[in-house]
């Protein structure tokens, strides 16, 4: 159970309203400490933007650098984790992933917060914490992403992240500068919430949508193919087999020494099975997006019959 | 002698031609010499020889050995030889070109090929030949074969009356022998005859035995012409061999009028000859002492006048000789000797055709009857076509007219004896009846070819003159004579001629006819007034419209015609014709019925010519008739290539000079329409891209959100395109570029603007005025501007009216009510425009029923969620194996607690627990 202090939230806010644009991302490294069964986020700093001219920039460097600095204030510099800004909600990707694995790694208790800056510009902060299930670490440890392994682990998309629940504590400091914040931000700002149009988030929802369903179907057409292949040199092998099984029987009949064993794997080569991992991550995105989808109509539709209300009313 | 017989030759005069001939193919041996002994011994006492002498030296030595060979049978020498001789004769090309084909080579072709193909006959010959001969034999018989096509025609002329010749030169020869020592220089002693031969032995041979000889010989129409021949080819030989020789040759120059004479006579008076006889030493020594001042002079240029100037100008006057009576037998056979001459390298054309208009004024004069005249015409006008040895060079002025003169001479000429005379290709030769005149005459020929060739002929010049300039007038004056001749001969055609050659005369006219615009008809049709009454008269008497011509004449061809050309032609040109005279239906229906577009890329490219410019006729007539979209649909083809230039054949594109050769070039140069005939390329440019801006504008507007809208032109899309990238937009200039500009105030449903653009001062003068009906065709086009512009309005501006008033729209784009009412009734048919009609309002109500971006998009994903699926199933398949995949597997139960159908999150579930 996370506690995150708003003082994290406030930070990560303004990284991204400072840094990032549009479908940009950033990230940054979440502090803390556990403190019995909770996890105690209790400050954060974000990974600079690095651009193509400086590539020898070494970004663990960095990081040490910050820690060393941090501790040197008495702050908390114990590494927790880490926060990534999403576009729409499309944050499932091998990068994750891979990133979170290595972190879960080495720091059991690591999470990644996701921050979806369009959905908190609408009224509600989005702030989501994720951590890999136990399975999906397995997985990673073994690196077997073929479609045996993945069946072996018996893991669908549900069970990759698991959602870790937060909870934001705000100290009597950050809760005043909220007051007033509010205070000065004009009517506009403030009732956001109500806004009834839909489309345009509809519209890119959809079309990152159907770009992953796109990338789905040309998985499972790969699929398709690697499993007719294998079925039918399975039945080659099958078929070889048999052949040899008779001629040696023949053979033994006639009281000759049968036919020396042959590598049948070398004969039979398997055919590449397709990494089925990125399907996976697919599939967890597109269900992703039907989430958000799902919310996000469930919530104007709420708002509409608000508003027809509110018509009749009038 | 006993050689000659040792060929042992069934054909025995045939042979003993050809054991004689190697004697005079010595010209430097004696006659003596050549005659005792079939040694070649040279004579050595010549210093001065022409390059020419040396070459026939060389060759008749071969020639020599080859005969030899012959005579013991040695084929494999005899191949060797011939070789031989084919190189040498190759050597020799540039004077046999000027010279003409030696005679006495042919000889030798003719027979070497009699003696090899007596010689395969024989079979018991043939195996008693030991192996290197046989080998040899068939090698040679093969190569002479090959060889002798090229002179196919000399030799069968010579095959023709070897003997007649033979007696020619041999009756000749001893009366040459007395005047000069180097008389054998003559070739011609061939084809003896046994009365010859026997004549032969005494070496001179007495005149009187001669002329016994000669009479014998009797009426022989082409000796004479031989001997012309004869005189060619030895005549420079003669000459520079110095004075004597000279003296010979112009001697025998002479003779050949002598032996003319001598001809014409024996027939019926011998003793006429000696009055021949008795002139020549006269005129021998006149010419002598030419000969003499011109053997002083360069050798190769005294030979070369002479070559051009004796047979022909010097011999012009003396056609016939004095006090001859011309008759029928006399005149042919002269013609026969003048057209001997045709084709050959050395003939002076323009001379011949001068010799063949003697003839005729001789035949004339005579009083020989029309048969003759008309033969002789015949011939005139094939030498005068003949006179450019090139098929691309054209006639020049004075030939055209001269040849326009005789064709109509000729066709005078027929219609004056109607019945008395018949011509027909297939008329033999000898059957032909010249001189009878109680019977109807029969001449060989062809006037239908004839005039088809001098019609090319006229094209060919129309193409070769600049039609630029006042020349091209003045030829295209001659356009009115040369379809009078067709005319006429029509005429005659439809009483005389055969179905085909009616068919092709038709054709003929036709040609002439289908592209002229025929304004007295089109006045009349506009109705009397505005024309005075006597022009009225006069056009009424000058004859039937041309578009009644065209259907008698083509609906002939239809019923009648058997070749698919002739059909093909007749009908494009009908549907050009109607399309030019604006009758749109006819013309597409016979375009339709016909079935052309299906099969005219077999056609050959004039004819694909002919198609092209039909179909841009049609479809500049559609426009006219304001049926914009045919008229796109017709242009189509030929403008989207952007070779309409070439593909109407009016022109040669520059950027294909690369690809094509100088061959093709001169091909396609030949496949131009003239310039008079053109279709005028602005004018269908601009056509096309108007109907394209019409069809293609309101189209634009209608898919404007469209992913998959597809272009209706290319070509406009380009030249918008074009316009666009202009840095700088100033007034347009260039008809693109009005264009261009009306369509862009058209996309804001600026009709005004867009008219003004299309119709203005400059594009009246570039465009429109070209059109028969001006100004019907601008008012039509105006009509449509206001049309189409009010569609591309209501396509874009639909969205931000609620409902807009047709009185409004009617003011606002000069349309009556009802027409405004008609188009939006149409696209609301049509689901163009989501709207309603109110009538007593008369507005039109907007309906927003197009779906949204978003509602678009959900459409777009379910498609590809349906086609996931689809994959997800086969995948399905796959892992179920035997059992058939899900759907069977359905049935059997395995979904039978969802009784209600199957519903795919229930299957998708299913397929993702499998992950």
């Amino acid at each position: 159970l996370p506690v995150s202090l708003p003082k994290v939230v406030l930070k990560i806010i303004k990284h991204y309203q400072e840094e990032g644009q549009g479908s940009e991302v950033v990230q940054g490294v979440l502090l803390g400490l556990v403190v019995d069964d909770r996890l105690e986020i209790t400050n954060c700093f974000p990974f600079p933007q690095h651009t193509e001219d400086d590539a020898d920039f070494d970004e663990v460097q960095y990081q040490m650098e910050m820690m060393r600095s941090l501790r040197h204030v008495n702050i908390d510099h114990l590494h927790v984790g880490w926060y990534q800004s999403t576009y729409y909600g499309s944050f499932v990707s091998r990068a994750l992933l891979d990133s979170q694995f290595s972190y879960q790694h080495a720091i059991e208790e690591s999470v990644v917060l996701i921050y979806d800056p369009i959905k908190t510009a609408q009224g509600s902060l989005s702030l989501k914490a994720y951590r890999l299930t136990p399975k999906l670490m397995e997985i990673c440890k073994e690196k077997d992403f073929t479609p045996e392994g993945l069946k072996k682990a018996n893991i669908g998309f549900e069970h990759m992240f698991e959602e870790v629940p937060i909870v934001i504590k705000n100290s009597h400091l950050i809760s005043v500068l909220m007051w007033e914040l509010e205070d000065k931000s004009t009517v506009a700002d403030k009732h956001e919430l109500l806004n009834l149009s839909s489309s345009n988030h509809l519209e890119k929802s959809l079309q990152l949508l159907m770009d992953r369903v796109d990338d789905m179907s040309q998985d499972i057409v790969k699929y398709n193919t690697y499993s007719r292949n294998l079925s039918k040199q399975q039945q080659q092998k099958h078929q070889y087999l048999q052949r040899r099984q008779q001629e040696n029987a023949q053979r033994q009949s006639r009281g000759e020494p049968p036919l020396p064993e042959e590598d049948i794997t070398k004969m039979f080569k398997p055919p590449q099975p397709p990494p089925r991992m990125d399907t996976l991550l697919i599939a967890g995105q597109i269900n992703n997006y039907c989430q958000n989808v799902k919310e996000f109509t469930s919530q104007n539709l709420g708002k509409l019959f608000m508003a027809e209300a509110l018509q009749g009313h009038n | 002698m006993s050689r000659f017989f040792a060929t042992g030759s069934d054909s025995e005069s045939e042979e003993s031609s050809s054991a004689d001939e190697i004697t005079p193919k010595a010209p430097g041996t004696t006659f003596k010499q050549s005659l005792l002994l079939s040694d070649d011994e040279e004579d050595t006492k010549r210093v001065v020889r022409s390059a020419k002498d040396k070459r026939f030296e060389e060759l008749t030595n071969l020639i020599k050995t080859i005969r030899n060979a012959m005579k013991i049978r040695d084929m494999a020498k005899c191949l060797e030889e011939f070789e031989q001789l084919c190189r040498a004769f190759l050597k020799s090309k540039n004077i046999v070109d000027k010279e003409g084909v030696p005679s006495f080579y042919i000889r030798l072709l003719a027979d070497l090929e009699d003696y090899l193909n007596q010689l395969w006959e024989d079979k018991e010959g043939k195996k008693k030949m030991n192996k290197n001969n046989a080998k040899a034999l068939s090698t040679l018989r093969q190569k002479i074969r090959k060889y002798n096509r090229d002179y196919e025609t000399e030799i069968a002329a010579y095959k023709e009356n070897p003997q007649e010749s033979a007696d020619e030169e041999e009756e000749k020869e001893p009366e040459d022998s007395g005047s000069s020592s180097d008389s054998d220089g003559d070739g011609g002693d061939e084809g003896v005859s046994s009365k010859s031969f026997l004549k032969k032995k005494p070496e001179a041979a007495s005149e009187a035995s001669k002329f016994l000889k000669s009479a014998k010989g009797s009426g022989d129409e082409s000796s004479s012409s031989d001997d012309d021949d004869d005189d060619e080819d030895w005549g420079s030989d003669t000459v520079d061999s110095g004075s004597e020789s000279s003296d010979e040759g112009e001697g025998r120059s002479a003779s050949l009028a002598v032996v003319f004479l001598k001809k014409t006579q024996d027939s019926d008076k011998p003793s006429e000859k000696k009055l021949g006889k008795k002139k020549k030493p006269k005129k021998k020594e006149r010419l002598e002492e030419e000969a003499e001042e011109e053997g002083g002079e360069e050798v190769e240029g005294g030979w070369e006048k002479v070559k051009g100037g004796v047979p022909l100008v010097k011999e012009k006057p003396k056609m016939f000789a004095k006090g001859t009576e011309i008759n029928t037998a006399v005149v042919v056979k002269k013609l026969n000797e003048i057209l001997q001459a045709r084709g050959k390298k050395g003939t002076d054309r323009a001379a011949q055709i001068e010799l063949l208009h003697a003839l005729a004024a001789i035949a004339a004069e005579n009083n020989l009857g029309q048969g003759i005249l008309v033969k002789i015409k015949f011939n005139i006008i094939a030498s005068l076509y003949d006179y450019n040895p090139n098929l691309a060079a054209f006639m020049k002025p004075d030939m055209w007219k001269k040849c326009l003169d005789c064709i109509d001479e000729l066709l005078d000429i027929l219609f004056d004896n109607n019945n008395h005379i018949f011509i027909g290709e297939n008329i033999a030769e000898d059957s032909e009846n010249l001189a009878i005149s109680d019977q109807p005459f029969r001449v060989r020929g062809c006037v239908l070819t004839l005039v088809e060739r001098m019609d090319e002929e006229f094209t060919k010049i129309m193409q070769n003159t600049d039609p630029h300039s006042q020349e091209y007038v003045d030829n295209l004056k001659d356009e009115g004579r040369v379809c009078g001749i067709v005319d006429r001969l029509l005429a005659y055609m439809e009483n005389k001629g055969s179905t085909e050659e009616i068919c092709r005369i038709y054709l003929r006219r036709i040609m002439h006819t289908y592209y002229k615009f025929d304004y007295k008809a089109h006045r009349r049709s506009l109705g009397l007034q505005g024309e005075s009454k006597s022009e009225q008269d006069q056009e009424e008497s000058e004859g039937e419209d041309s578009a009644v011509i065209m259907d008698r004449l083509c609906k002939f061809i239809y019923a009648k015609d058997r070749t698919d050309r002739i059909r093909t032609c007749a009908i494009l040109c009908h549907i050009y014709h109607h399309a030019l005279h604006s009758r749109w239906y006819q013309a597409r229906d016979l375009m339709l019925m016909s079935h052309l577009q299906d099969n005219i890329q077999h056609a050959d490219p004039p004819v694909q010519i002919l198609y092209n410019r039909t179909m841009v006729q049609l479809g500049i007539c559609a426009f006219r008739q304001g049926m914009i979209k045919d008229a796109h649909n017709a242009l189509l083809d030929i403008q989207s290539s952007g070779r309409a230039k070439e593909l109407l054949g009016q022109g040669l594109l520059m950027r294909n000079m690369q690809e094509r050769n100088a061959e093709q070039e001169k091909i396609e140069k030949r496949r131009q329409v003239p310039f008079h005939m053109h279709i005028n390329l602005e004018l269908l440019e601009c056509v096309y891209l108007v109907s394209a801006m019409l069809l293609e504008i309101p189209y634009m507007a209608a898919h404007e959100f469209d992913a998959r809208r597809r272009m209706i032109s290319k070509q406009f899309h380009h030249q918008l395109r074009v316009g666009e990238r202009q840095p700088l937009l100033g007034p347009p200039e260039s008809m693109r570029e009005h264009v261009v500009a009306a369509s862009k105030a058209m996309k804001m449903g600026d009709w005004r603007t867009c008219h003004s653009f299309i119709i203005n001062e400059k594009m009246n003068s570039k465009v429109w005025d070209l059109f028969p009906e001006t100004q019907r065709v601008r008012e039509m086009l105006v009509r449509k501007i206001q049309e189409e512009s009010l569609r591309t309005y209501l396509f874009t501006y639909s969205s931000v009216y609620d409902s807009i008033s047709m009185e409004t729209l009617s003011e606002m784009f000069e349309l009556e009510i009802p027409t405004v009412h008609s188009i939006i009734s149409k696209m609301i048919i049509n689901e163009e425009l989501m709207a309603s009609l109110d009538q007593p309002t008369q507005t039109v109500v907007m309906h927003r029923t197009e779906p949204t971006s978003l509602q678009n998009m959900a459409l777009q994903l379910a498609e590809k969620l349906g086609s996931l699926v689809e994959n997800n199933e086969r995948v399905f398949d796959l892992k179920q194996g035997v059992y058939g995949g899900y759907f069977n597997r359905d049935q059997k139960g395995g979904y039978q607690q969802k009784q209600g159908g199957y519903q795919r999150g229930g299957y998708r579930n299913q397929n993702q627990s499998n992950y």
